[in-house]
């Protein structure tokens, strides 16, 4: 399981526009001011289909991630499950 | 009131005498904290911001001449305060709002390797973005700035700016910038779970001899702190 928290801000909400579209993800959001996406297996995210500038995507994080990035690249990042603690 | 700052000045000089407001080194430990008292002070933007210059002229001719800031003001002076220090000109370009750039040239010395332009981003850190009330200002400055023959960055968008920068002759770097949007109350609470995540995997991470080597370590305890405030567990 991979979870990620997204802040309810214009910058960020392409990544919620993008796991609203994938089935098996789960999208939803708190009334204080965080979306909450929860993947079974993984969470993969296009820089160009979300139309991020560099400057936003490297901080694509920054609502806080439960998992382990496998792959960060310029185009796409992975994030993989991981028993690790928080 | 300022007639009475004045007086105290002149009777004990802070330059002269009492230099441990320049010297001594700031525990965090020793201080009382704002929350802890009932007197708040408040800023009100820029006044000005100030850096050594070894080149007058080119200086001059950049931020007046090329950029077109109004020379606005200037301090001539024997050098006075430390022992050894040069006689100077300090000088003010007017860069709205009542916010100056300003430079000190220290008269008869010469630029050391410490002050050297980088090209590297800890030497770019310190650096000064200038606001412009809209996109088409922000277009307009790198527009006229390229056609001005100077070299100017790409459009860069972060989060809540949209900016261009530049270096003047001293290699200073210089940002103008586009506020793109207010910040609200959750950018806040926002900000204040990241570097609380990052403060505590650091504050971990030196316990065990270690040290915060990469973000995914803060996002990862973001998680956790954003769990936790939002209910989710």
């Amino acid at each position: 399981m991979v979870v990620l928290y997204v802040l309810d801000v214009k910058e960020f909400l392409p990544i919620v526009e993008t796991a609203r579209k994938i089935s098996d993800w789960t999208v939803s959001k708190s009334d204080k001011g965080y979306y909450r996406i929860s993947s079974p297996t993984e969470i993969v995210l296009n820089r160009k289909a979300m139309k991020m500038k560099p400057a936003v995507w490297y901080g694509l994080f920054t609502g806080g991630m439960n998992g382990e990035i496998a792959e960060f690249g310029r185009e796409e990042v992975r994030v993989i499950g991981t028993n690790r603690a928080l | 009131m300022q007639e009475t700052l004045h007086q105290e000045a002149r009777s004990d000089s802070p330059y002269t005498t009492k230099r441990e407001y320049q010297t001594r080194e700031v525990d965090i430990g020793s201080l009382k904290k704002a929350s802890g008292d009932t007197v708040q002070p408040r800023l009100d933007g820029v006044d000005h911001t100030a850096r050594p210059t070894w080149k007058l002229r080119e200086t001059i001719e950049f931020y007046r001449d090329i950029l077109g800031l109004p020379l606005v003001h200037t301090i001539s002076a024997r050098g006075w305060g430390d022992p050894g220090h040069p006689d100077f000109l300090h000088f003010f370009f007017d860069a709205g709002k009542g916010a100056t750039i300003a430079f000190f040239y220290y008269i008869g010395s010469d630029l050391t390797e410490k002050y050297m332009p980088e090209d590297h981003h800890f030497y770019s850190a310190t650096h000064t973005a200038w606001s412009v009330p809209t996109a088409e200002e922000l277009q307009c400055w790198k527009t006229t700035l390229e056609a001005r023959g100077l070299t100017v960055s790409p459009y860069t968008r972060h989060e809540i700016l949209e900016s261009i920068y530049f270096r003047d002759p001293n290699g200073y770097p210089i940002e103008i910038t586009l506020r793109l949007r207010d910040v609200e109350v959750i950018d806040e609470l926002d900000a204040k779970l990241t570097l609380e995540a990052a403060i505590q995997v650091e504050d971990e991470l030196r316990t065990k001899g270690d040290r915060l080597r990469d973000i995914d370590t803060v996002w990862r305890r973001k998680a956790k702190l954003v769990e936790e405030f939002i209910g989710e567990r």
